[in-house]
């Protein structure tokens, strides 16, 4: 797939999302529709709009924006995520090629430093005589998260949205939820993060994680600013290969920016599962197995040095 | 040595021109103004831009630009109004009710996009031309969904016909399919019709969904959809997550009854040992200082 | 007992000054404990990058010095309690040997662990935010709990020692600080009501130690017992680490027993009888030590689950082979065969098999840490190259060192300030020896 067509596709989805967003103001005033960001708050302020009849109609400013101004939200507000909710994502194994565009825009849109990455694509061999295959990994967002379990000072917490985050303001740097962590998910800023000036003054948030700070855990966090705002995580945007499903369970449906499932057909019908399920962490992202792939399996050979799949 | 005739001072002229002007283009690249038009729910309208421009083959999106939408030809009366692209690329204009009086007069209205030049980009125009339509969605027995596209003519809003549109229930992020088919075309009486195959499908607490008929990026007609609430859905009990329960994952102040019993219980003990061990080197002490 | 003998006790067991030996010794001490500040300091300011740790081996030979150091401190309640509460009389010159370096250890220990923090500074956050679900939350507890009462099992029995020091006949110009034994102890009367609630406190922390002992080292085990990695998910880990810290605390003693011996001239006080008997202590713990680690290698190894036999096979005969069978023959094998022998459990090859055993233990628990850090589920793949293998960095060192001279220095010095064999039980010991 040619990278216009992604764009394109990129620029549909996003049209799509901006239109879902604001589809649901009506002019009576706010109603709870599901599907629906429900963080908007009215601001009072009326704005004269013209309806394709025509007439005159009235929409508060607030919903005018396509992807709208959230209110700041503080950190309790943040611990608690969004009510209703529980996020999840499915990754198609059968579609992946190792493009890396996942990990390329998440690295860029959480200003990661060269070294670390959120998103990791590991090669998989099961066993001597199985098929190999790509596996993207993100956070799994556990259910009965390891990590959360040995924190110290609640610096890694899970939200009622099902979303583990990390609060690098509260974070000790005892690394203890990296040795829990069984997905070699968490990286560590072990130096002080290299930051463009901006990014560095920027107040910190737990939901979008930046800016970093030194000696801090840091782990994908779904994109948390983004899906509060209806909007999808940037890997399942970026991936050019639709490998990357992100829905809420919830509403049982889940959509790679261009087609949309129900989850609980997607998991049935594909036989998904979860990685590493006999350790009872219940994770959050569902894998479909590498079935009828649409590329063939082509080792990374441009820099062999970073295979150390082969243990000793 | 020979005066340099008229033909060399103008070739010199020409040649210096030439470059400047080459130069003056290498400063600018092209920048791609897409625009489109987006008719939400037969209520809001807006118009919605998206700047490119091509680096090393590929197309990334530029942010920053000024664009001044227009209603016709690029007049201060035909102002719509303005907008700057954010990091995507993307800006969207609200057609205002001041245009009214305009947007009355006819069925047919061109949509004119202009950028202000920057220092990378050149002025640069885009425009469209809408036919004013709008969906009309309604549901039939057996839960079956109709669709018409109603285009202005003559002051009628007459159906469409073979127009391409989806019918899809609004989810995060992305809506999902209704039916089997991708898109549905309208027939020969300009009514597309679809089945709606999703069985228990989660909706609000009272099980209501919300249909979505939508016609996606039309030449003729821009992007138009339209919004039904049917309660087709199941309800859902509101979903109860662990965050206030007591478990081991749970924040300080909800561990699990049995450990705060135990740890509670030995320190206790403990600490309580060591603060009458204290109370008895006070007493050692107090004997001695008699 | 006559007053000569008591005074010859007495003289004989006073703190005595540094001689050349003993400064030279606390200058060493001092220039790696230098040497690691400065280093410390370097890595307050850069971060633990200057450490050789990566993601994968996020935990190196800080967090392995921290197991060492509390495996050590065990050696209070081992020496000092259950010896005491089981009435084995040879024990009394060492106990205060062992409180000393529990004491110690369990301060580096506290220590070792803000040094392995990535934000020090934010050390409070584990009393205002912390989570009681969390094991190093119990450790911390555990920690200060067992400070305490260590601190309390020194002071106690220093008690009629301090009244001693006191006498002026013990008085030596300026040569020790009477400031702090008149503030800690000068109320000391030696009155039988004093004696009985001393008597009775010592008893009640004796029995109260060990359960604090167990507890703190069964905690900090958890810390890796509680993770699923293989080398790490073991339900033995309580028991294994207990035993281990059993061992390395009865090396440390008999290390500490000749050193001292050796510089104060206690041979009449620490004979070859002491000798003898702790080196029969030590045989008996490391082939405790050594049952539980057949069980916690040879049962994973009889079935070899896929994710352990990467770990176990590097351990075996893969990189971490040399290190690994070191460790086994250092910490245990070896003093067995040593002071399993009578002639081996005379003072210096005793001394010999001590310094095996602590040498020997450090390197166990660098394997206990790192190697289950190199094998994670799964594959270490297109990481920075640093972070492929684990070999601390000279900073790393010079910080580790200089924990380990810390806690050196800290014995040292109260070495130089208290006396190291309990001078009035001395006394009680050798007129209840008389009696009899």
């Amino acid at each position: 797939m040619n990278t216009d067509e992604g764009s394109r596709r990129e620029f549909l989805a996003a049209a799509l999302a901006a239109g879902a967003t604001l589809a649901g103001c009506s002019s009576h005033g706010h109603t709870h529709e599901e599907g629906e960001s429900d963080m908007i708050k009215p601001s009072g302020e009326m704005v004269k709009l013209l309806s394709v009849d025509g007439e005159v109609i009235e929409v508060d400013k607030a919903f005018l924006k396509p992807v709208p101004d959230l209110p700041q939200v503080n950190n309790s507000e943040e611990r608690m995520g969004i009510s209703g909710k529980k996020f999840v994502m499915v990754i198609d194994l059968s579609r992946c090629k190792n493009a890396k565009k996942c990990q390329e825009s998440c690295n860029h849109a959480h200003e990661l430093q060269p070294g670390q990455n959120w998103v990791k694509i590991y090669p998989m061999q099961d066993g001597e005589d199985t098929a190999p295959y790509w596996e993207p990994t993100t956070c799994m967002h556990c259910d009965d998260p390891p990590c959360v379990k040995v924190c110290p000072v609640d610096a890694t917490f899970k939200r009622q949205d099902g979303i583990v985050l990390i609060d690098s303001d509260r974070c000790i740097g005892c690394r203890f939820c990296m040795a829990a962590c069984p997905y070699s998910t968490r990286v560590f800023n072990w130096e002080e993060p290299i930051l463009p000036k901006e990014v560095k003054e920027k107040p910190y948030s737990c939901e979008t994680s930046i800016p970093q700070k030194k000696g801090t855990v840091s782990k994908c966090d779904f994109c948390a600013d983004m899906t509060r705002k209806g909007e999808l995580p940037h890997c399942v945007s970026a991936c050019p290969n639709g490998v990357f499903f992100f829905g809420d369970m919830i509403e049982d449906s889940v959509t790679n920016g261009a087609e949309t499932f129900r989850f609980s057909d997607m998991i049935r019908d594909k036989a998904g599962y979860r990685l590493m399920e006999e350790l009872g962490t219940k994770p959050s992202v569902y894998y479909l197995p590498p079935v009828n792939r649409n590329f063939p399996f082509q080792k990374d050979e441009s820099n062999p040095s970073n295979d150390h799949s082969t243990k000793s | 040595m020979k005066k340099p005739s008229h033909i060399t001072w103008l070739t010199i002229m020409m040649s210096g021109m030439f470059t400047l002007g080459l130069l003056a283009q290498e400063a600018k690249s092209d920048l791609n103004l897409g625009l489109g038009y987006v008719n939400d729910n037969d209520r809001l309208q807006y118009l919605k831009a998206s700047a490119k421009t091509k680096i090393n083959g590929k197309f990334q999106p530029v942010a920053g630009i000024n664009l001044s939408f227009y209603l016709g030809t690029e007049s201060p009366s035909n102002l719509l109004g303005k907008a700057r692209t954010n990091s995507r690329g993307e800006a969207v204009a609200f057609i205002p009710a001041a245009a009214g009086e305009e947007w009355k007069k006819s069925e047919k209205h061109e949509f004119l996009a202009v950028s202000e030049p920057s220092d990378s980009f050149g002025t640069t125009k885009s425009s469209i031309e809408i036919t004013r339509a709008k969906i009309k969605l309604d549901t039939a027995e057996g839960r079956k969904l109709v669709a018409a596209l109603l285009e202005l003519r003559e002051g009628k809003w007459i159906p469409v016909k073979g127009v391409d549109l989806t019918f899809s229930v609004k989810r995060m992020g992305r809506n999902l399919g209704v039916g089997d088919s991708p898109t549905y075309t309208t027939d020969s009486t300009g009514t597309a019709n679809a089945d709606f195959k999703l069985a228990e499908l989660p909706g609000d607490s009272s099980g209501n969904i919300t249909l979505v008929a939508r016609v996606e990026d039309n030449d003729t007609y821009g992007t138009v959809s339209s919004e039904k609430k049917v309660p087709w859905g199941s309800d859902t009990q509101y979903y109860d997550s662990d965050f206030d329960k007591r478990s081991l994952y749970a924040r300080r102040g909800l561990t699990p009854l049995w450990l705060g019993f135990m740890a509670y219980s030995i320190g206790l003990a403990v600490w309580g040992v060591l603060i009458y061990l204290f109370f008895q080197i006070r007493k050692i002490k107090k004997l001695g200082t008699v | 007992m006559d007053n000569l003998a008591r005074q010859k006790i007495i003289q004989d067991l006073l703190p005595q000054k540094f001689g050349t030996r003993g400064i030279i010794w606390v200058v060493i001490l001092l220039v790696f404990c230098i040497a690691g500040i400065v280093a410390y300091i370097h890595q307050l300011s850069k971060g633990l990058v200057i450490t050789a740790m990566g993601d994968y081996v996020s935990w190196g030979i800080y967090i392995s010095n921290f197991v060492f150091f509390v495996a050590i401190s065990l050696v209070g309640s081992l020496i000092t309690a259950i010896l005491r509460l089981a009435d084995v009389s040879w024990s009394t010159p060492l106990t205060r040997i062992a409180e000393i370096i529990a004491v110690s250890a369990i301060t580096l220990a506290a220590i070792i662990i803000v040094v392995d923090m990535g934000r020090p500074e934010r050390f409070y956050n584990l009393f205002i935010h912390g989570r009681l679900q969390s094991p190093i939350i119990w450790d911390v507890v555990v920690i200060i709990t067992y400070f305490f009462v260590s601190l309390l099992l020194l002071y106690l029995p220093l008690l009629p020692d301090f009244t001693i020091l006191l006498k002026p006949e013990s008085r030596r110009a300026g040569s020790r600080p009477h400031f702090f034994y008149r503030f800690f102890g000068s109320f000391w009367k030696n009155t039988p009501e004093q004696i009985k609630i001393s008597n009775r406190a010592i008893a009640i922390l004796s029995v109260t130690i060990i359960p604090v002992a167990f507890a703190i080292h069964t905690v900090t085990s958890w810390l890796f017992a509680t993770t699923y990695r293989p080398g790490w998910d073991s339900t033995n880990f309580g028991a294994y680490f207990i035993s281990g810290a059993f061992l390395v605390g009865a090396g440390a003693v008999l290390v500490a027993m000749y050193a001292f011996r050796d510089a104060y001239k206690l041979e009449n006080y620490i004979t070859e009888d002491h000798f003898d008997k702790m080196g029969k202590v030590v045989i008996g713990l490391a082939l405790l030590y050594l049952y539980f680690n057949i069980n916690e290698y040879l049962v994973p190894a009889y079935k070899m689950e896929k994710a352990e036999e990467d770990h176990l096979m590097g351990l075996f005969i893969g990189r971490f082979a040399r290190v690994f069978w070191f460790a086994i023959f250092s910490a245990m094998i070896v003093p067995i065969a040593i002071l399993i022998f009578k002639k081996g459990r005379k003072p210096l090859p005793a001394f010999i098999a001590g310094c095996l055993v602590v040498v020997g233990s450090w390197f166990k628990r660098y394997i206990i840490v790192t190697p289950t850090m190199l094998h994670p589920f799964l594959p270490m793949y297109q990481s920075p190259e640093k972070f492929y293998h684990y070999f601390p960095s000279l900073e790393e060192w010079l910080i580790a060192g200089g924990s380990l001279a810390g806690m050196l220095l800290i014995i040292t010095i109260f070495a130089r300030i208290l006396p190291i064999i309990p001078i009035q039980e001395t006394i009680n010991e050798s007129e209840e020896h008389e009696k009899a």
